[in-house]
């Protein structure tokens, strides 16, 4: 019976093609919109996480607090040294540390003119930021201590350098210093802001306070990275920084900090969340047109029962039971929703795995969003076929055989 | 010989809009045998369209009996009168009622639907009584390429596709010129020879010379029962 249902709801469907498709379009493009929307949220979503596992993970980081004039925030007294982030290292539940320093400065190789962004620090970053050496190998502790001009070589400024020749091994200069590349960083893309993380030159901090920034108290550093084991709470790492660091500044109980330890992670996990609302709200927008497209079903099933009140008598009179009537109006409309969904679902996964390949944005493609928009599509058939439906089980046979 | 209908005593009143009650039917008994070929007359208003309704299942009697093959169907609910009206009566209309955008078979088969019955099943019946009705050629066509008479043998071949024990005509040919009428009243004539009981409802005595007996419904009651040479004699 199931089957004849079926079978009768596709032929009259299939008597009004232009109508059936118009009314099946508004739930295609329900459902491919929040199809894509899904789609371009957690697209977002994974780009977040990509980013932030290209950082590194559970990571603190301390810099010099800010110092306010007037309430004006002016600037940052140099108060962090290499020693400092050294000696958390000593601390329990840290695994490594690394000290930062930051310097621009234009490099030059033959013909070729660059500006570098130079990172000073020590071999520990490459744990503390998951570098990784595609060619060559890091400098080392011994390095650091005799300022030696050995450096690490990002992917972009190697290819601005050199073009598609090996780096390793050749001498570059800044500020008319020779350095000696000793190894390529294998490239990491852009980070959380966009920048591009390959865009660098590692080196000894120590080299960049000698030979590049000529200060005389080489061990000042821009700030710290801390890496903290996955098993350890990062705010009780936190504290035990911020105690270390207070003894070791000689800070006063009731005195300020004159640094600050930030939660790295408690920063991605709020832009995270941003993330999340972001796609949430997408596809709330989205599953608006999935309701305008329902409420379509509905009015075309209406405008159909009244138009086919002849036919209900016909049908009715030649000994169709109410059941049967009530079946065959509700089947053609979970009919055009279950179409109209498959449809939609296909056209949403093509149209973001198309969006993706130019954008060059990896598109995920996950069951659940597809699962649940599709259910919801059909039920969305079924509720809005219930009132027609009913509206065509109760007309009586006698009056429809007379209606014109 | 046995009987396909038997009235007794049957009422219809109708509840109007102001609350009033009209009384259209009023104590009509009359039985109907097999093989018979009634004719059912009287004017507008008379109550003759609601006593075909009553006859034909799609309406319930207020008071009375109506025992249909045997079957009291009075106090049926509604499924279980469309279950009778599929398995026991078929139907012609005066203006055809073929659903339009269906094919001849797939109209001819349509009872058989309710009655669960599978395609190969469907087509193969319809086949024979499209057939039997002179349209073979046309299965495959829709009702509006066809002219009205063929039409109407088309919802003939419906009413007979379920094989049911009486076939209700309601002016079969209301809407046919005479010519036509008289070869849609010669095939009512042919099947009643075939052993089919016919009730007709129709206001033209021309139209209702073809059967044998005639029923004449006048302001709700039953005002002759007989013969309808007999009747048309007398009235002439």
């Amino acid at each position: 019976m199931i089957w004849l249902i079926i079978k009768e709801a596709w032929l009259s469907l299939s008597s009004h093609k232009l109508r059936t498709f118009l009314t099946t379009l508004g739930i295609i493009i329900g459902v491919s919109a929040v199809v894509m929307m899904v789609a371009a949220g957690q697209t977002v979503s994974l780009v977040i996480n990509n980013s932030f596992a290209s950082m590194g993970g559970n990571l603190l980081m301390i810099h010099p607090s800010f110092v306010f004039t007037s309430g004006i925030k002016s600037g940052q007294r140099p108060t962090i040294t290499a020693a400092d982030v050294e000696a958390t290292k000593t601390l329990k539940g840290v695994d490594a540390a690394a000290p930062i320093v930051r310097a621009t400065a234009q490099g030059v190789y033959g013909a070729n003119n660059w500006t570098v962004s130079i990172r000073g620090t020590t071999p520990d970053l490459i744990t503390v930021n998951k570098w990784e050496i595609e060619r060559g190998e890091p400098f080392t502790e011994k390095d650091v201590k005799s300022a030696s001009p050995y450096i690490l070589i990002g992917a972009t400024t190697a290819n601005e350098l050199f073009g598609f020749a090996d780096p390793v091994g050749e001498t570059i200069r800044i500020k008319n210093v020779p350095f000696k590349v000793v190894g390529l960083l294998a490239s990491k893309g852009q980070d959380l802001m966009g920048n591009d993380q390959d865009d660098v030159i590692l080196m000894p901090y120590t080299t960049v306070r000698q030979r590049i920034q000529g200060s005389r108290i080489p061990d000042r550093v821009n700030f710290g990275y801390i890496k903290v084991s996955d098993d350890e709470d990062l705010e009780t790492a936190s504290n035990r920084v911020k105690m270390l660091l207070r003894s070791r500044h000689n800070i006063k109980e009731g005195h300020d900090d004159d640094f600050e330890v930030m939660n790295m992670t408690a920063m991605v996990n709020t832009i995270k969340t941003v993330g999340l609302v972001l796609s949430i709200l997408l596809a709330a927008i989205a599953s608006i047109s999935l309701i305008v497209g329902s409420i379509g079903i509905m009015n075309m099933m209406l405008v159909s029962v009244t138009e086919r009140t002849r036919e209900i008598g016909i049908r009715k009179a030649l000994g169709a039971e109410n059941r049967w009537i009530m079946l065959q109006f509700l089947t053609e409309s979970i009919m055009i929703s279950f179409l109209g969904s498959l449809l939609g679902l296909f056209i949403g996964i093509t149209t973001s795995q198309i969006i993706g390949y130019i954008m060059e944005y990896e598109v995920p493609i996950s069951v659940w969003p597809i699962i649940l928009s599709f259910s919801v599509a059909v039920l969305v058939g079924v509720l809005s076929g219930i009132i027609p439906a009913y509206k065509a089980m109760k007309l009586d046979p006698i009056e429809a055989l007379r209606y014109q | 010989m046995d009987s396909v209908i038997e009235i007794s005593g049957l009422y219809k009143n109708y509840i109007m809009d102001g609350g009033l009650e009209q009384k259209v039917l009023k104590d009509i008994n009359f039985i109907v045998k097999k093989g018979e070929f009634v004719a059912i007359m009287g004017p507008s208003g008379s109550g003759k369209s609601t006593l075909m309704n009553i006859l034909g299942c799609l309406d319930r009697p207020t008071k009375g009996s109506y025992v249909l093959d045997g079957r009291e169907v009075s106090g049926l609910t509604d499924n279980q009168l469309a279950e009778v009206r599929n398995s026991k009566i078929g139907f012609v209309f005066q203006n055809f009622n073929l659903l339009m955008r269906r094919s001849i078979s797939d109209n001819v088969s349509l009872p058989l639907i309710y009655a669960g019955k599978n395609d190969i099943y469907r087509r193969e019946r319809a086949l024979i009584y499209i057939r039997k009705m002179k349209l073979s050629g046309y299965e495959d066509r829709m009702p509006n390429q066809l002219s009205g008479g063929m039409q109407q043998r088309v919802a003939i071949a419906r009413a007979l596709v379920n094989e049911p024990q009486i076939i209700f005509a309601d002016e079969p040919t209301g809407n046919l010129d005479s010519k036509t009428s008289d070869e849609i009243m010669n095939l009512f004539t042919e099947l009643n020879k075939d052993g089919k009981t016919i009730v007709l409802v129709t206001h033209e005595p021309d139209v209702a010379m073809y059967a044998q007996r005639l029923i004449r419904i006048s302001d709700g009651q039953k005002e002759y029962d007989g013969s309808v040479r007999a009747y048309m004699e007398k009235s002439t």
